[in-house]
Order: C-alpha cells, then sequence, then structure tokens
C-alpha cells in the first residue's frame, strides 16, 4: 500500500495551500492574544491533520472529495444572492438578518436591530468594537483537541455573527444567520465562525440557515459558539438546505450555565454531504435542554449527526430525539453520546434515533452511546431502523385511502414530530409544507 | 442510606474464595515466546506436520501486529517474554480412567465442586477439565462415541480426526483475526473438540472446566465445536485462578460451526480471579469467540456470565450465513472493586431472513467499569433481517461506571432493528417497598439485582443456572443471596 501507488495523503495539495494561506495572515498580521490564539490552533490543525475515516469519529464519513476539490476562498460572488434569498422558506419570516456569502459579510442583504439590548454584528467588527466581550469568550467553549476542523475554522475563520442579547432582555424578532456558498465562479472553501450569547436571564430566538448557489463544489467548514447564561432562554433552529455539489461541516457548541432552557432543532433536507457536531455542555444545575433533529435524503446525499451532551452537573434534564427518512443511495449517520460526569447525580437523559429505510439501497449507521460515570441516573437510549409500520398503513388503506396516499401521511406524522418542535408558528408550516414536498 | 452504605462495602470488599493453588509437580516450557517455543509445544503434542507450519504462520503474522488501542480501558503492556507459555502437570501417560489421575489434581477439582468422579456418577454432565494448559480428564467418551459425538482435548483431536481439525480450524476465527487471535494460534496448547454427527442430539450436557494453576503462565486453549446437519449441543464453559499478584494472560479462541438446522447452546460461566481490591493481579480475559451458522436454519445461542477477571475483553459472535439461521447472546456482566469488562457480541447478518437477539446486563460496583459494545450488521442482500437489542445497566454505588457503544450498520431496507438501553440504580424507592414489606436491605437488593438478571440466567441449563447464582452471590455478597 505504502509510497508508490498512493503518492500522497488525500487532500495534500489542500493541506499545502492552507499552510500558505496561514503563512500569508502572519506575515500581515501583528502579535496579539488574537494572532497567538490563531497560531496555536493552526498549529493543533497541523498535529492532527484533516479528518480521515481511520479516525474512529470519521468513521463512515470521508471529506476526501471536498479536500480535492481544487478550492479557492473567495468573497467573490455572483448576482442571484438576492433571488436565492428571496426564494428561502423563511423569506416571509419578520426577523432581523445578518447574511453571509462564502463567509463574506453582505451589508446590503442583511437587516440589523437598532443599537440597543441585540447586538448584531460581522464577527470582525464585534472584534474591533466589543474587544472586551469578544476576547472573553471567543474560543472558550469549543474543543479543538481531536477536532482538527475546529482547530483550522479557529485558525482560518473568515467572517461570521456576532449575536448578543443582553442581560433580561427578550429579542422581540427572531435573529436569522445565513450562510451562503456561492461556487458559481469558482469551487469555494469557506468557514463561518458565529459567536453566540446569551446574557443572564435573556430569551433568544436563532436560526441559522445554510444555503447554497452555483454548480460549482464548495466546502463550508462551520463553527458556532454559544454561551447561555444563568436563567436564560434559547430556541436555535438549524435549517440547512444546499445543493448536491456541497460539502458541509458544522460543529456547533452551546455552553450552558445554572438554570438555562435551550430547544435545538437541526433539519437537514438536503445538501450532497452534511456533518453535523452538535455539543452541548451544561456547567449548572437545573440546566434543561431538547436536541431535535430531522433528515430527509434521497439520491445520494450523505448526512452524518454527531451529537454530545456532557451532563457536567448534577440535577439536568436532557431530551434527544432523532429522526431520519432515507431514500434512493442516501446514507445517514448517527452518534449520540450522552456523557454523565462523576457527581452529575439526578442525572436524567434521553435519546432516540429513529430511521424509515424507502429503498433497497440506502444505508443508516447508527451508533447510540451511554458514558456513565454516576450512580443516581436515569439514562435510556434507543435506535430503530425499519420499514414503515405496516399496521396504521393497512388501518389506513382499509378506510380507502390508497396505498401512496397512506404513505404520504403516515411519513408526514413522523416527520412533523420533529417539525413541530419548532416555536415560531409561522415558520412551522412552512416548514411541514417543504417537508411534504420531499418526501412525496 | 447508611444501610445501603454498608452493603456496598461489603459488596466492596468481598474475597475470591477459588484462590487457592494446587502443589503439584509441572513440566514448563523456558519463559519468553520465539518460534523455538512454539516448536518445542508442537512436539511435545506430537502434532503433524501442518499443525506445526500453522503454528509459525500466526507467530510470524502476530510479529507483524501492534496490540489494540481502541477499547474503553486501559491497561500496563505486557511483556510477552515473560509468560511461560506451556505448563503442564507432569507424568502425563495416557489416562483410561479418572483413577489414574493425580489426586492432589482432582481434589483441587473438588475443591471447586467439579468433582470429576461424582459427576460421572450423579449429574450426566461430560466434563472435559484443562489444568493450566493441558486436558486432564474427559469423562463419559465412551457413552458419548456410541452416539458418534467426538468430545476430546483438541491435542488428542489432532491424532486421532486430523482431517477434521485441519478442515474446520481457523474458519471462523483466522489466525490474521486479531492481535490475540494470531498469539493464541500460535501457541495454543490444549482446548476442547467437539463433533455432533448429522442428526444426533448430543444425550447430555458438555462441560470444560479450565484451571489456571502455575505462576506466570499464559492460559491459551482453543475450542473448536462442530455441530453437523440437525445436531444439536449445549456446551458449558467455568473457569478459576488462584490470586497472585501479578496479572496474567488468559487469551483463548472458541471456534463454533453450525451447518443445515444444526444448534449449538454454549454457555460460559467466568470466574477467573479478579485480583485484590486495589486491582492488584487478577486475570486479562482476553478471548476470541465466534460462531458461524453455516447452513440454513442454524441455530447459535451465547449465554455468559461474567463476574470474574480484572479485565474481561471479549465479544462472542454470530456470523449468520445460512438463510433463517438464528444469533443470539445473553450476558450478565458483574465488575466490583477495580475490574474492568469491556464486552458485548456482534451480530453480522448476511443471509436472508435471519434473526438474531442481544439482551446484555451489566453491573457494577466499587470502582469497577462496565461497557457493552456490540455491532449489529446487515448486509446489502440479507432481506427480512430483524434484530432486537437490549443493554441495561445497573450502578451499585457513586464512583463506578456504565457505558454503552452499540454500533448498527444497516444496508437493506427491509432490515428491523431495534435498540434500547437503560442505565438505572437500585431506586430507593424500589427498596422502601421492600423494607416496608418487611423485607431487609439486604434481601432486597437481592431480589432486585436477581430480577435484574434473570432473562439471561434462564437461558442458562439448570446445573450452571445453580452455579452462575452462587457467583453472582460471590461477586456481590452481602447483596445478593
Amino acid at each position: 500500500m505504502s509510497g508508490t501507488l498512493t503518492a500522497k495523503t488525500p487532500g495534500a495539495e489542500f493541506l499545502e495551500s492552507l499552510k500558505s494561506d496561514f503563512a500569508n495572515y502572519l506575515a500581515q498580521a501583528g502579535d496579539t492574544n488574537f494572532v497567538n490564539q490563531r497560531k496555536q490552533a493552526f498549529d493543533l490543525f497541523l498535529n492532527q491533520g484533516l479528518p480521515t475515516p481511520a479516525h474512529e469519529e470519521w468513521k463512515y464519513t470521508n471529506l476526501r472529495k471536498a479536500y480535492e476539490a481544487n478550492l479557492a476562498t473567495t468573497c467573490l460572488q455572483e448576482e442571484g444572492i438576492a433571488d436565492l434569498l428571496a426564494s428561502s422558506v423563511l423569506n416571509g419570516l419578520d426577523a432581523y438578518k445578518l447574511v453571509f456569502v462564502n463567509g463574506c459579510f453582505q451589508p446590503q442583504l442583511s437587516a440589523l436591530p437598532q443599537a440597543g439590548d441585540l447586538v448584531l454584528l460581522p464577527l470582525s467588527e464585534a472584534r474591533k468594537q466589543n474587544a472586551a466581550t469578544f476576547d472573553a469568550h471567543f474560543g472558550k467553549y469549543i474543543p479543538l483537541e481531536g477536532y482538527s476542523l475546529n482547530a483550522l475554522n479557529t485558525a482560518l475563520m473568515s467572517d461570521g455573527a456576532f449575536v448578543q442579547i443582553k442581560k433580561n432582555k427578550k429579542a422581540d424578532k427572531p435573529v436569522i444567520l445565513f450562510q451562503i456558498s456561492d461556487s458559481s465562479l469558482v469551487n469555494a472553501f469557506s468557514q463561518p465562525r458565529n459567536l453566540v450569547i446569551v446574557e443572564e436571564g435573556a430569551d433568544l430566538h436563532l436560526i441559522e440557515s445554510f444555503l447554497s448557489n452555483g454548480n460549482g463544489t464548495s466546502f463550508t467548514n462551520a463553527v458556532t459558539e454559544v454561551m447561555v447564561d444563568k436563567n436564560a432562554h434559547l430556541e436555535h433552529y438549524k435549517l440547512q438546505r444546499q445543493s448536491d455539489t456541497t460539502y458541509l461541516n458544522h460543529f456547533t457548541q452551546i455552553h450552558q450555565e445554572a438554570d438555562t432552557s435551550i430547544n435545538h432543532v437541526t433539519l437537514t433536507l438536503s445538501g450532497n454531504m452534511v456533518r453535523n457536531n452538535l455539543h452541548f455542555y451544561m456547567n449548572g444545575r437545573n440546566c434543561n435542554s431538547l436536541l431535535y433533529g430531522l433528515y430527509i435524503t434521497d439520491g445520494n446525499e450523505f448526512v452524518d449527526n454527531h451529537t454530545r451532551v456532557d451532563h457536567a452537573m448534577p440535577d439536568c434534564f436532557s431530551d434527544e430525539k432523532y429522526k431520519g427518512i432515507l431514500k434512493d443511495q442516501s446514507t445517514a449517520v448517527f452518534n449520540g453520546k450522552i456523557m454523565v460526569h462523576l457527581d452529575a447525580q439526578k442525572t436524567n437523559a434521553y435519546q432516540r434515533n429513529q430511521n424509515i429505510l424507502l429503498s433497497k439501497d440506502a444505508v443508516v449507521n447508527t451508533k447510540p452511546q451511554l458514558e456513565i460515570f454516576a450512580d443516581d441516573v436515569k439514562c435510556t437510549h434507543g435506535a430503530t431502523i425499519g420499514q414503515l409500520d405496516e399496521e396504521p398503513l393497512f388501518y389506513l388503506r382499509s378506510r380507502g385511502i390508497p396505498e401512496n396516499e397512506a404513505r404520504k401521511l403516515l411519513l408526514n406524522a413522523f416527520a412533523d414530530d420533529i417539525a413541530e418542535k419548532i416555536r415560531i408558528p409561522e415558520l412551522v408550516q412552512v416548514l411541514e409544507d417543504e417537508i411534504a414536498r420531499k418526501i412525496s | 442510606m447508611s444501610e445501603e452504605t454498608d452493603i456496598i462495602d461489603q459488596v466492596v470488599s468481598q474475597e475470591y474464595k477459588y484462590g487457592f493453588t494446587t502443589d503439584i509437580e509441572m513440566e514448563t516450557a523456558p519463559k519468553g515466546l520465539n518460534e523455538d517455543i512454539v516448536r518445542f509445544i508442537s512436539s511435545r503434542k506430537n502434532e503433524p506436520e501442518w499443525m506445526l507450519e500453522y503454528r509459525l504462520k500466526a507467530y510470524r503474522h502476530w510479529l507483524t501486529l501492534s496490540e489494540p488501542e481502541w477499547q474503553n480501558f486501559s491497561y500496563p503492556k505486557i511483556n510477552y517474554q515473560d509468560i511461560i507459555y506451556y505448563a503442564a502437570p507432569k507424568e502425563k501417560k495416557k489416562l483410561n480412567s479418572l483413577d489414574e489421575v493425580d489426586p492432589e489434581l482432582l481434589k483441587t477439582f473438588e475443591k471447586l465442586g467439579i468433582s470429576l468422579a461424582e459427576q460421572k456418577r450423579l449429574s450426566g454432565v461430560a466434563v472435559d477439565a484443562v489444568f493450566d494448559s493441558v486436558s486432564i480428564a474427559t469423562t463419559f467418551k465412551e457413552q458419548l462415541k456410541e452416539k458418534g459425538v467426538i468430545f476430546c482435548a483438541i491435542s488428542e483431536a489432532l491424532q486421532e480426526h486430523p482431517e477434521l481439525v485441519k478442515q474446520y480450524m481457523g474458519s471462523v476465527v483466522p489466525y490474521t483475526d486479531n492481535y490475540f487471535a494470531a498469539l493464541n494460534a500460535a501457541v495454543f496448547s490444549d482446548g476442547s473438540f467437539v463433533y455432533i454427527p448429522k442428526g444426533v442430539r448430543c444425550p447430555m450436557e458438555l462441560s470444560t472446566y479450565f484451571r489456571i494453576n502455575a505462576e506466570n503462565t499464559g492460559q491459551f486453549e482453543r475450542t473448536l465445536i462442530i455441530a453437523d446437519d440437525n445436531s444439536y449441543v449445549s456446551y458449558l464453559e467455568g473457569c478459576t485462578a488462584p490470586m497472585r499478584d501479578e496479572n496474567q494472560l488468559h487469551a483463548a479462541v472458541v471456534e463454533l460451526i453450525a451447518m443445515e438446522g444444526a444448534e449449538i447452546k454454549y454457555s460460559t460461566v467466568q470466574n477467573w480471579y479478579p485480583g485484590d481490591k486495589d486491582g492488584k493481579g487478577g486475570i486479562y480475559n482476553f478471548v476470541t469467540k465466534r460462531g458461524s451458522c453455516e447452513g440454513k436454519n442454524a441455530k447459535i445461542s451465547w449465554t455468559q456470565v461474567e463476574t470474574g477477571s480484572a479485565i474481561t475483553w471479549k465479544y462472542p459472535s454470530c456470523i449468520l450465513k445460512g438463510e433463517g439461521s438464528v444469533g443470539e447472546f445473553f450476558s450478565v456482566a458483574v465488575t466490583n472493586n477495580a475490574q474492568v469488562a469491556d464486552t458485548g457480541t456482534k451480530m453480522i447478518h448476511i443471509g436472508k431472513n435471519t434473526r438474531s437477539r442481544i439482551v446484555s446486563k451489566g453491573i457494577s460496583a466499587g470502582k469497577s467499569h462496565n461497557t457493552y459494545r456490540g455491532l449489529v450488521k446487515v448486509a446489502k442482500k440479507a432481506d427480512g433481517v430483524r434484530n432486537y437489542t437490549q443493554c441495561d445497566s445497573m450502578l451499585i454505588g457513586s464512583h463506578c461506571g456504565a457505558h454503552t457503544f452499540p454500533y448498527i450498520e444497516i444496508a437493506n431496507q427491509s432490515a428491523v432493528v431495534e435498540h434500547e438501553a437503560s442505565t438505572s440504580k437500585i431506586g430507593e424507592d424500589q427498596i422502601f417497598y421492600c423494607n416496608q414489606r418487611g423485607i431487609g436491605t439486604e434481601e432486597a437488593i437481592s431480589l432486585i439485582v436477581n430480577g435484574f438478571c434473570r432473562e439471561v440466567l434462564n437461558q442458562l441449563p439448570m446445573e450452571f443456572a445453580v452455579e452462575a447464582q452462587k457467583l453472582l452471590a460471590v461477586s456481590l455478597e452481602g447483596s445478593v443471596g
């Protein structure tokens, strides 16, 4: 195997281009703490290398084709982004918006609030204007060790959103972060980075939308870092709808202090290859975390959801449910880990992954994990993989509903179970329609 | 609460009662591992040339491997040059009856509750006793012969039925399979061999008792069971070892082959020395066990009660090739003090309409860690597969851990696969409920643990179910009756 036949390791050229990108960056950068932080991150990245299936966490997911797609980092964009946004299901929603194309901020397409309790800025601006807050939180919550793409993002991130809601305030409208990868001119590589701070007692509704434009290949390596302070509440939704030439890796870290509650929903409706990492860390008592996910895949799509819930303190509750509907030759991976730390007594944690396979060639790999180091806990996890249940199908057909209709009804019910966890009523209907369209 | 703590303390302080050594003259190979040792073992066993070749191939392959590192625990590196790979009671001549067996040995087995002579008269279980590396005595051989059943030491099978051994050895667990399987293939010294001919229902339970006695030895036995078309066999295995300060390695390989319509039921009650309460000493139980359902409607069922060993690391698996074949795995793993168990199963569904069921119960106490790791894999062409997996963990005390790593890989839409798991401790309300009805706390815990494991214990043959319950009592004494 070694040597002659495979002369280079996967992504060797990509790695070289990243090295020269970083060297260019260093040449212009000064010697600040921030630059040092990025330098350390880049070293960590180089030590670990690009993830390959040899890594247990990437056992089923191979980004090699993304690495070898001759990617360029660019802000260039074709027109048509405005049209793309107009056709988005989120278009009708009254909300504040921040739009990024290939990780670059688009002020003319964004809608920002008046200065006040809610601060919405591109991250690059926030680093200058809100330096103290930025320094206090940036990079403090995500793991870099074992997650080389996080390290890469930290070292070479494009721009991203800075969202801050002040103490005891409630945002009057939801916030939408649009991340659009535009590969109409070149094969685009972008590394959006978002930092969200929900201060004590505050309340925020946040939607992250991933879209794509153009027919070239794009690879997005996004990181979202969320800090939720005591007694605050966050509604967090992820909506992923990209084309079949995209690769998306999105790492989300949600750090919770005591008495916080979070409702998270990830909807993956399309995209060539999607890898989500969703990590919750409960750093105080009495946290409440709900994680829900739905993926509907067809064609050659590949969706991988890795979640990890760290119960680091006692008396916390988490409920996780991920559902999938798979058609054609699509593949889904689920890896859920619940980590109950020593002394995190009275933990209640639930985890389920349910999959319906609609075709002979669809593949599901699931691994619901529990790691428990405390004894007074209640933890359950479950996974099911199967076809549509015959009994309800028969019931419906016996009442004169044609088989096709009956199937659709049942699949809709299966999927709506997740869609209805979204607590923005205007959005639920639109999404349910969207799901129905994808299923039929 | 304090009463509960007392009981936990008792649990933690329980000692191992099979820890005696037998003073018997041994013939041992020099320490260390090299090709000469492999040749030495082979020649001692008077093996055919091809067997030696096989061992050497395995040894050379082993040299190219490195120890696995993916497991959920760590152990000090094993020095493979510091192990004696062959130890046998001296004066080995052909034994015809139990009367000729060294009385010291018989005493040992009596102490273990495996009185060979007694067994012969009373219980109707045929026993093959393996002491360190050598099979000591096999009971009931004549009776089994009448039915055409072959039950003997594998070294004997190599002399008398070399064609069978040659055909099947390594067919399920090739020496290239993993690090410890390669080591075993190179240096295995003895073990049991079973062949059940077509259409025969083995008239009695077959049983092997393994005992490590000598110091610094490793035990590398190899078991091969072949059930021909429409036959049935139930096989039991039990193990103990003396208490020693250093860790001893036990790296066995078990291969099961079930032909069309055949059924193999394999039960293990494992009680190797678990080390003292600080985790010093104890057996490393690194075993490769795998069965293959070759023919239609074959069935392989693994049942294990794991209470001993410092580290238990094994995944008895089923390869379900034959259409409609069935694999089952029932396991109770109890860990206490500093013990570690990383166990589970693999169900590889290749044939159509194959079914599997996994029931795993883990109980951790003290500072121990109990991991369930399992794989359910459904191949693309395996239509109509059904799997049900249940793994429950129970934690006693607040310093232990329970971990679950189930891998589920499905490439066929018609598969129905379910996995369920739960982790809990013995609830105060459950104990309160029992107390209220006049059942003492100790007894209540026993009731609850017994109920927790019942599903698995019920799978054991009668003789073993009793022993298993006793073992649970030893491991969790003070809380289990």
